[in-house]
């Protein structure tokens, strides 16, 4: 039973979730990079916000699926799925608010485009805020999945190239 | 096809979190300039209070504008942010791991009854 089609399914399948574990690990470092302004200076902290905000783009894209699926399970008797689903709106509602305040906000990066605006309290406010919530939900947003990274982590550990696992 | 119709679906969504966003910025009044003087057409405005207190804490060095060299930077506000990820992780990991064994124990017990 493992002719060709099946090999090469398979490979897909491992290539994607390869794909979503480094974009994840990823999001992971440059978010925790991206919080610690006295680590990094505002300049790199701006520069990794925007960017951050494209990798975002690109991780709610590759599991719309799941975001679609779970949203149809919503009414489903089963509270974990549920829960995973309100932690990770959550997350999306602050994250994007975090960056797109961080953009409004921004004193370097977008004086560099040449682009100004104008300084609101109102915006600096909203940043602190939304990234203080989105550094207690990333980690819990990380945890739900632990048995996933572990899997994936241990896989790949054990993983030899031209070997189809 | 599949993936730049999620793409557009996906921003969508976050345009309208922005969206929201503004709105709420202008219901609360908060699209102006903070503390801010200047209103006039042409004119630019005075820096806010926080900018000011912003450009304070840059010059007394609080705040960098570069980082001299990424590895010589304030390298304990970075082992902060860790510890708050590792330590809020480890809870929800342990509260999982509880309450699967408490499962995984109630299920047994049912099969034994």
């Amino acid at each position: 039973m493992t002719g060709p089609p099946v090999t090469v399914s398979r490979r897909r399948i491992m290539a994607r979730t390869r794909l979503d574990f480094w974009l994840d690990a990823l999001l992971l470092v440059a978010y925790t990079l991206a919080y610690s302004l006295g680590f990094t200076g505002i300049a790199v902290h701006e520069w990794l916000g925007i960017g951050l905000g494209v990798v975002l783009l690109v991780h709610l894209t590759l599991h719309w699926d799941w975001v679609i699926r779970t949203t149809r399970k919503l009414l489903l008797p089963g509270g974990r799925e549920r829960f995973i689903w309100l932690v990770n709106l959550l997350l999306l509602v602050s994250m994007t608010l975090c960056i797109a305040s961080g953009i409004l906000i921004s004193e370097v990066a977008l004086p560099e485009l040449g682009i100004t605006l104008r300084a609101s309290s109102f915006w600096r406010n909203v940043h602190d805020t939304t990234a203080t919530v989105t550094l207690i939900l990333v980690p819990i947003h990380a945890a739900l999945r632990w048995r996933w990274i572990v899997g994936m982590a241990r896989r790949f550990a054990s993983w030899r190239p031209g070997r189809s696992r | 096809m599949r993936f730049l119709r999620h793409l557009a679906a996906v921003v969508l969504t976050v345009a309208i979190i922005v969206a929201l966003g503004m709105l709420w910025a202008h219901a609360s009044g908060g699209t102006g300039t903070g503390g801010g003087t200047g209103t006039g057409g042409g004119l630019k405005a005075a820096p806010s209070r926080e900018v000011l207190q912003r450009l304070e804490q840059v010059k007394t060095g609080a705040i960098k504008i570069q980082s001299d060299d990424g590895f010589q930077a304030n390298t304990g506000n970075l082992v902060r942010t860790c510890e708050i990820e590792a330590v809020l992780a480890a809870v929800v990991i342990t509260v999982g791991s509880i309450r699967r064994r408490n499962r995984r124990m109630r299920r047994s017990a049912g099969v034994r009854a």
